[in-house]
């Protein structure tokens, strides 16, 4: 064996797979553990020898940036290695994204839950467009939290570099309910305003609990963001209608105040997320701004990561974590106690304050795990 | 609270972004390191196929000349000349070229000349790494196109030349495929001057040409190992010196003077920029040629006579090789089928254990993956 063949046989065998625990088309994720720590680990095998091109755009930009990239909210990748004519990319775990934590209806958020959701956002996003990369992708599900609460951005398949002015880059990024109006008018110049949207998108969804922008056509998209924030002018969006794909909609829709459907939020989040969601792309507020916005500096502050709302699954693979590393002291109250478990532990993670006012929702999420089998 | 100074502060006095690269933690060299590199590679390479050599005909290795670390070095220089060639039929553009340039060399500070070479004898056709390297920077650049419109538009190709050597080559790039390039730096330098004091507004329509011959010393540096040991804007400047060495001295003034006024400035200027800007341009112009055509065909004379019989198909070590592998291989299915059949009477239940049982499981997914 050659020594560059022998260096990738030893760094696979740093880490044991251990279950299967998700496929996609191009994809398998096995949890693991890097076997001289037992630290968890997630592997994903990208199957290589099915793509007559060799390793795919997809795969190659993943390992590209996050090769790269080293920051507490975004994915950390431990390792690469290839094996046959599979692609393993050795992932951090993490437990949950924020897609399971908004639809977790037991779960209640607080202001302040979502202003440490939104700060962790903007620090990954910052950093990636720091080094010049788009992430092109982000939305709730992409979003993973890692079981010390902390949120870290995932799934790099369809970034890329910032292009050079005069560049062409392809329209069709962004999962829909999250694509910036410029992309929906297949503009083909474009930069890291176009992330902004998505995160602005997600700021609103994190509020209303439910997708703010969800069209059920690409045609229909636009039609579902001009409803919800006004069909735009020309002085708002100076040439917005020499892009390729614009066609005079039928209705103007007129401007209504964020107000009228965030009735809730404060002036200042409402600031921020008018300013993630504005029309003309030059305007709309990059990450560094938005992270010294009057929004993360005013009460309430933001959650410490450790005391944010997880949902139910996160906390049942925690315990059967703790359960399986052998922590004989909490199972000794017998198998009675065994479902009350997550709950138990999450109140040592929060202060008496917070228990309070999180009461309902503790309680909702009791009643579900005792009921769940 | 954070003032909004003190949040600038904290920004600008964060390290350089290229000092998080993988170019700058992994591929940084001396002089002297870079040679120790060579040479313990060209050493461990010959004793191999010597060895193999010995294995498959005893006596066989006495009298073959092997080449040492200088002849490699200039035979891989030699194969990024070809690189720009292929570039040049593809009209691929310059980060395409860059990429693959700096991929080839990279691979050939993992692996010898001698395992690596052509699956073909004549000295001139392509060679199977350099096509994998090239193919593989058109995706990693995003600049994507077919393998097989790749493979049709180079002779006697096959798709399968290039993708057998992917692996490989991503493997011995540490899957390090961001690289950060010289050219993009000189842009950069390029459009600083134009804002400086003095510096007429019609300064890069009636100056392109000073552009254009600092480029082509960029290009002319991937030729030598200035990558391996400067950072891209050290390259980028010696390359601007060597074609306006007073402007270049403006530009470097501006940014000393940038410096001071905020010495935490991301942009200071460290010592000794000087000495290696002399030492840079000194490489460009003595080493950034292609080799002599004749020292490349007397190399790759011997290396046919030398390089690792396991690589060249059908040969007897060749054969040995496979049949070994061959052999490999069947053992592990035997064994794959024992532990399903040992399963199934044991009476597992293809639907799933009852909880306490040991798993067994008669789908393996890790199928392909144990490779021993």
């Amino acid at each position: 064996m050659d020594a560059v063949e022998r260096e990738n046989a030893d760094r696979q065998k740093r880490w044991a797979k251990e279950q299967k625990v998700g496929e996609g088309t191009y994809a398998v994720v096995y949890r693991g553990r890097e076997v001289a720590t037992g630290r968890r680990i997630a592997i994903k095998k990208i199957k290589v020898g099915q793509f007559k091109d060799g390793l795919d755009m997809s795969a190659i930009r993943e390992v590209k940036y996050l090769r790269e990239l080293k920051h507490q909210n975004v994915i950390e990748l431990l390792d690469v290695f290839s094996s046959k004519t599979n692609l393993n990319l050795v992932l951090e775990f993490l437990d949950s994204d924020l897609e399971m934590i908004i639809k977790d209806r037991s779960l209640v958020f607080l202001p302040a839950d979502i202003k440490s959701w939104m700060a962790m956002t903007f620090r990954g996003l910052e950093f990636c467009h720091r080094n010049h990369i788009l992430h092109r992708d982000l939305k709730p599900n992409n979003l993973l939290i890692a079981s010390d609460g902390q949120l870290k951005l995932a799934d790099f398949g369809l970034a890329r570099d910032f292009a050079d002015p005069g560049h062409k880059m392809t329209c069709q990024v962004i999962t829909r309910w999250y694509r910036p109006p410029e992309l929906l008018l297949n503009s083909r110049y474009y930069g890291s305003n176009v992330d902004i949207w998505s995160v602005g998108c997600i700021f609103a969804e994190l509020m209303l609990r439910t997708p703010y922008l969800a069209g059920d056509s690409d045609i229909n998209q636009l039609d579902t963001i001009f409803r919800a924030l006004g069909t735009p002018t020309e002085q708002e969006w100076p040439g917005h209608t020499k892009l390729p794909n614009w066609h005079q909609p039928s209705t103007t829709y007129p401007k209504t105040p964020l107000r009228d459907l965030f009735t809730a939020a404060s002036a200042d989040t409402l600031s921020l997320l008018g300013k993630c969601l504005v029309y003309e792309p030059r305007k709309r507020i990059s990450a560094l701004e938005a992270l010294n916005h009057p929004y993360f500096f005013a009460i309430p502050y933001p959650t410490h990561p450790s005391k944010l709302p997880r949902c139910a699954a996160q906390l049942a693979s925690r315990a059967a974590e703790e359960a399986e590393g052998g922590d004989i002291d909490k199972m000794s109250t017998g198998p009675g106690v065994k479902a009350a478990e997550p709950n138990n532990r999450k109140r040592k993670l929060t202060s008496p304050e917070e228990f309070r006012v999180r009461s309902i929702a503790r309680k909702l999420d009791f009643t579900k795990q005792a009921n769940s089998p | 609270m954070p003032t909004a100074d003190a949040e600038t502060t904290a920004v600008t006095t964060k390290k350089p972004l290229y000092e998080a690269s993988t170019q700058f933690k992994h591929w940084r060299y001396s002089p002297e390191s870079l040679a120790d590199v060579r040479s313990k590679l060209n050493e461990a390479a010959v004793a191999v196929i010597r060895q193999t050599f010995e294995a498959y005909e005893p006596g066989s290795s006495a009298n073959v000349l092997f080449l040492n670390a200088g002849e490699e070095h200039l035979l891989v220089t030699f194969y990024v000349t070809r690189i720009t060639q292929l570039c040049g039929h593809f009209r691929f553009p310059e980060e395409v070229e860059a990429t693959a340039a700096t991929y080839l060399k990279r691979f050939y500070l993992k692996n010898t000349v001698m395992d690596w070479h052509p699956k073909n004898v004549m000295w001139d056709i392509q060679f199977q790494e350099r096509l994998t390297a090239l193919f593989l920077a058109t995706k990693t650049t995003n600049n994507p196109i077919s393998l097989e419109a790749y493979t049709h538009n180079i002779p006697n190709t096959n798709p399968s030349d290039v993708l057998d050597l992917e692996f490989l080559v991503a493997q011995s790039l540490g899957f390090e495929f961001s690289v950060w390039h010289a050219h993009r730096a000189l842009w950069g330098i390029w459009l600083d001057i134009q804002a400086l004091d003095g510096v007429p507004t019609d300064f890069a329509k009636t100056q392109t040409s000073l552009y254009d011959t600092a480029l082509n010393y960029v290009r002319a540096s991937r030729l030598t190992d200035a990558e391996f040991i400067y950072t891209p804007s050290q390259i980028a400047l010696a390359a601007f010196s060597l074609a306006a060495p007073e402007i270049a001295q403006q530009w470097l003034k501006s940014k000393q003077a940038v410096s001071e006024s905020n010495p935490s400035s991301p942009t200071q200027i460290p010592p000794g920029i000087l000495g290696s800007l002399e030492f840079i341009k000194g490489l460009i112009v003595n080493a950034g040629q292609p080799p002599e055509t004749e020292a490349v065909r007397e190399v790759d004379r011997r290396l046919r006579l030398c390089k690792n019989p396991e690589k060249v198909v059908g040969s007897k070590a060749y054969l040995a090789r496979k049949a070994e592998q061959e052999k490999k291989a069947e053992e592990k299915r035997n064994r794959k089928a024992m532990e399903v059949e040992k399963a199934a009477a044991e009476g597992v239940d293809p639907f799933g254990d009852e909880l306490e049982r040991p798993k067994i499981s008669l789908v393996d997914y890790d199928d392909d993956d144990d490779d021993d």
